[in-house]
């Protein structure tokens, strides 16, 4: 295994920047970024892509409820039951990480949303002994981005 | 025009369709959605549509295996490929399948009715 640079975590701040702005027309700021090893801040919802092949590891997006439902409000989409909600977490992260295949290649394999409530700060599995967090600020509301990503050598 | 719109997320199935309905295009008809390839291609063969729009990461089926099963089926089918999977080599698979054109998330309201309307004029 070896280690993302700098400039690999960028991407995923690029990616979830853009997200933001084109779905919203206001981009996510970057509120903090650090590398965290036992206990990661999850919110409400969480979407987790996994990667493989080239990479192993997973990719997190965890948002509050409020976030939520003000983006879909924004994005004019009226029904915010939970599963729309869930399904909005699984979305921004196969957003962030098929964007991201520009950058890392199609070697960088990403599995289908899983979605999840309430997830716990621990993670069951790491592939990284520390993982990059980056907590992100769109309007008044903090989620946050954590890659949990090792390339395989 | 009849459309059909896979995606295994629900707020871009429902996006798609909203964009579609407030868009000045030629009249569309939205004959099914579908979260998955397997639904999309059994929907397909029942309601025939001209145009899909399809997503590449879905459970089941995905959406270059389905892009390949409908152009068999229906050589004359447009399939508009919306997926976040930016990287080239996804684009020309999905292509090389039979794939009309490429729309990448996220996207706007504009790129996706710009991407329709090259559709509609390649139908026409």
């Amino acid at each position: 295994m070896s280690d993302l640079s700098e400039k690999d975590i960028e991407v995923f701040i690029e990616a979830i920047g853009n997200y933001f702005k084109q779905a919203t027309k206001e981009a996510a700021a970057i509120k903090v970024a650090y590398l965290a090893q036992n206990a990661f801040p999850m919110n409400d919802y969480t979407g987790k892509i996994m990667v493989s092949d080239g990479y192993e590891g997973a990719l997190y997006f965890s948002a509050p409820s409020a976030m939520l439902r003000h983006l879909l409000t924004v994005m004019k989409e009226t029904n915010q039951s939970e599963e729309n909600l869930l399904d909005a977490v699984g979305e921004i992260a196969n957003t962030i990480s098929g964007n991201a295949r520009k950058y890392f290649g199609e070697n960088m394999v990403i599995s289908i949303p899983e979605k999840i409530a309430n997830l716990s700060e621990n993670l069951a599995q790491q592939a990284r002994s520390y993982a990059y967090v980056i907590i992100i600020k769109w309007k008044h509301y903090s989620a946050s981005l954590i890659v949990d990503i090792s390339r395989n050598r | 025009m009849k459309l059909m719109i896979v995606d295994d997320s629900n707020i871009i199935r429902s996006r798609i369709s909203r964009i579609i309905a407030n868009a000045k295009l030629p009249p569309i008809e939205i004959v099914g959605t579908a979260s998955n390839g397997t639904d999309a291609f059994a929907l397909c063969v029942a309601q025939r549509p001209d145009i899909v729009t399809m997503d590449l990461t879905m459970p089941e089926m995905d959406g270059v295996e389905c892009t390949a099963l409908l152009v068999e089926f229906d050589p004359n089918i447009k399939i508009l490929i919306i997926s976040a999977l930016s990287d080239k080599a996804t684009a020309i698979e999905a292509l090389k399948n039979g794939a009309n054109g490429f729309l990448y998330k996220p996207f706007t309201d504009e790129e996706l009715v710009n991407a329709l309307l090259e559709l509609i004029k390649e139908n026409e």
